[in-house]
């Protein structure tokens, strides 16, 4: 073809590609994918729960368009870089906390508070979930946070090491002791050598402290005065629990020394009963222990439930962004709608009723009795104090158990420190 | 050029190579250090809006502040208490892997442990002295030895975590050592010989005054180690039974990190810790130094 009779010159026909690519590219079309946001994502989830979180993030990603970036860290030092990075406008959009952390972080104008109409535009209401996990996330009358799950204790029985102390029923399932006197008889039966019958606490070393809350709660005594002004771990119910848990190693000798591994000391076959988190079933199961979980007994005068739930909170941002905050809120609603799916893989029980009646979680024993004990969950104070009053029950409920200090000094000692912690 | 004008100009060259070290060692060290001075001085707290200057009332509440007490004495209970077997086991290490056919893979098997983190070792630490499971009580059990919880029992849980701590630097003071015994000239031993000098005397007379700088490195390097004792506690003990292992750092981080992010009282607790470690370093330089001349 002659030049002089091409239509299109060169130059016209490139620009003419340039300007329609252009135009292809700028032009809104209806429907078209919008670029969806990505958020950072910060929590503790450092154990098997965490492999879980990461299936359902890249499922949601998948589904949404809407990326994560997670960043996971243990508990501690999560909650120091929140106190840190959030002042200097460096925090995420997301943050998963516990419960106990939420009134001094909000004390502390670290997050963002919720007001009811946005939570309620999003589908989140207060009747949707049990009343301890619904307001774990109110401080001084503001809404800061929502509940995702319900870490809890439970009471493992070890299978062989009850049967073979003849504590089965006619049925070949071990018996549940329904007392304190029951539960030390129970106890003694299996302590042989180095086999232990009973312990109450997580991981070493000496994590007692929640259990100690466990059964300060159950005998209606608690870390402060019901005005949170003053330290109660002084007053005869919380002394009645202390010298409950230095008899146990000292006068019923039914517990394995301090700083033992309970948990591997139950998967070994050396402890017959355990008052521990929920998070350890899931575990247990992979380590092929025979074992059957049961309410936590009722020790004191109520059978109360420690419980430390999860909750999604937004710490605050130096410049708001729509798009992201909105994304934050995409995957706290996706997440609470698939949070069976979480429940069955992660052992954790939801927060939120809806999923309770999922008859795959209804049909796992262990779910069913982490369900069952739902009534029963307490959560601690909601004073900025908490975490800081945690830290220094740990040594000396620690103190008590390894007979260092008797119960009655130990307990004043605790109240002298915890009402000298600072504003 | 006059030879003042040249030394002069020597000198500039040679402040300028330094200046990028010295200004990040001032932006990194000094600065920091100064900057918790001042905070030392104040309520500074992470979640505060501003802080408020209190004078020395941090440093009066330390005098009056009993866990801070003890954390200290346990503190210097760790250093004095391991400071002798950091000093002999490597030493004694380091005399029998000077020579030999296996040497260089011993050094290397003893060197290990100190390429694990602290919480590596803290964890396989746990494991072993567990009470219940471990192999140590195990092992003890079988030769009918009696036994306890080593980490949970205050007469032995700081000599556990000493015990780790050996297991754990050993190898590093080994390597340090060996690079001692090599600058020691060969033909003083060979000359002792002659005289008649077995291997105790060569060891007393010649070896161990001519690894007077390696000491004086090893002991100083400790204590400062020593004084700073953390990763360990935490890991093994979490600063129990109780407080029996608690240490100054482990204080000083609690309450920086996890009491309140209680800045100005961390800071205080920081520059005591800082003025301690002055001391003993001081006192070890001037009980240590002499002329080493071969």
């Amino acid at each position: 073809m002659d030049r002089a009779h091409s239509a299109v010159s060169r130059r016209s026909f490139l620009t003419g590609v340039a300007v329609t690519a252009t135009a292809a590219t700028v032009w809104p079309r209806p429907g078209a994918a919008q670029p969806k946001a990505t958020i950072t994502y910060w929590n503790g989830l450092t154990g098997a729960d965490g492999k879980v979180m990461d299936e359902l993030i890249d499922r949601f990603t998948k589904e949404t368009g809407i990326r994560i970036e997670q960043q996971r860290l243990p508990w501690a030092e999560l909650y120091a870089k929140l106190q840190v990075s959030v002042p200097a406008g460096e925090g995420p959009d997301l943050a998963l906390i516990h419960t106990v952390e939420v009134p001094h972080f909000a004390h502390d104008g670290v997050l963002e508070t919720i007001d009811d109409a946005t939570a309620g535009g999003k589908g989140f209401r207060g009747e949707d979930y049990l009343p301890a996990t619904w307001q774990g996330g109110v401080y001084q009358g503001k809404r800061y946070s929502l509940p995702l799950d319900v870490p809890q204790h439970v009471l493992y029985l070890n299978v062989k090491v009850m049967k073979d102390a003849g504590l089965v029923g006619a049925d070949g399932k071990p018996k549940v002791p329904a007392s304190r006197d029951e539960l030390v008889t129970m106890a003694k039966a299996m302590t042989k050598g180095e086999a232990f019958g009973f312990a109450i606490g997580t991981m070493n070393p000496g994590r007692y402290t929640w259990g100690f809350h466990n059964l300060l709660w159950q005998n209606g005594a608690n870390i402060y005065t019901p005005d949170l002004k003053r330290a109660a771990v002084a007053e005869p119910a919380a002394l009645e629990v202390a010298e409950f848990f230095a008899a146990l190693p000292h006068q019923h000798k039914v517990v394995p020394p301090a700083n033992a591994n309970c948990r591997d000391a139950f998967i070994a076959g050396r402890l017959g009963m355990w008052i521990a988190g929920s998070w350890n079933f899931t575990g247990l199961r992979d380590a092929k222990v025979d074992f059957v979980a049961a309410p936590v007994p009722r020790l004191f005068k109520q059978p109360v439930v420690w419980s430390m739930p999860h909750q999604y909170s937004f710490p605050k941002v130096k410049t708001a962004d729509r798009a992201r905050r909105d994304a934050a809120w995409a995957h706290v609603r996706w997440m609470t709608d698939h949070v069976a799916e979480w429940t069955l893989k992660a052992g954790q029980v939801s927060a939120s009723r809806k999923a309770h009646g999922d008859p795959r979680i209804t049909g796992d024993p262990v779910l069913k009795t982490l369900l069952a004990q739902a009534p029963n969950w307490q959560v601690g104070q909601a004073t900025p104090k908490w975490v800081a009053a945690e830290n220094v029950t740990r040594p000396i409920v620690e103190s008590v158990y390894t007979g260092q200090k008797p119960a009655k000094a130990a307990m004043e000692e605790l109240a002298k420190q915890i009402n000298a912690l600072p504003d | 050029m006059s030879p003042g004008r040249r030394r002069r100009r020597q000198a500039g060259t040679a402040y300028l190579f330094l200046a990028p070290g010295l200004l990040l060692f001032a932006v990194f060290r000094v600065y920091p250090l100064l900057e918790g001075l001042q905070l030392s001085f104040t309520n500074a707290r992470l979640g505060r809006a501003t802080a408020q200057f209190v004078g020395l009332a941090n440093y009066t509440r330390l005098a009056e502040d009993d866990r801070f007490h003890v954390s200290l004495v346990n503190t210097a209970f760790y250093t004095l208490a391991s400071t002798l077997p950091i000093l002999a086991v490597p030493l004694a290490l380091a005399l029998a892997l000077n020579r030999g056919r296996l040497r260089n893979l011993l050094r290397s098997v003893f060197f290990f442990p100190f390429t694990l983190s602290v919480v590596t070792v803290g964890l396989a630490w746990l494991w072993l002295l567990d009470p219940v499971v471990g192999p140590f009580n195990y092992y003890l059990r079988a030769l009918g030895v009696p036994t306890r919880s080593w980490l949970a029992d205050p007469a032995t849980a700081m000599w556990a975590i000493i015990l780790t701590t050996v297991w754990w630097v050993t190898g590093y003071y080994l390597v340090i050592y060996l690079a001692g015994l090599q600058d020691i000239p060969r033909d003083l031993y060979e000359a002792a010989a002659l005289d008649g000098a077995g291997g105790w005397r060569a060891f007393w007379s010649i070896t161990l005054p001519l690894l007077r700088p390696v000491l004086l490195f090893v002991v100083v390097t400790h204590v400062i180690g020593s004084f700073q004792l953390f990763g360990q506690v935490f890991v093994l003990t979490g600063g129990g039974p109780g407080d029996a292992t608690r240490t100054v750092v482990q204080h000083l981080f609690e309450a920086a990190f996890q009491n309140f992010f209680q800045f100005g009282a961390a800071s205080a607790m920081a520059w005591v810790l800082f003025a301690v470690i002055l001391v003993f370093s001081i006192a070890q330089f001037r009980l240590l130094r002499g002329h080493t001349e071969y």
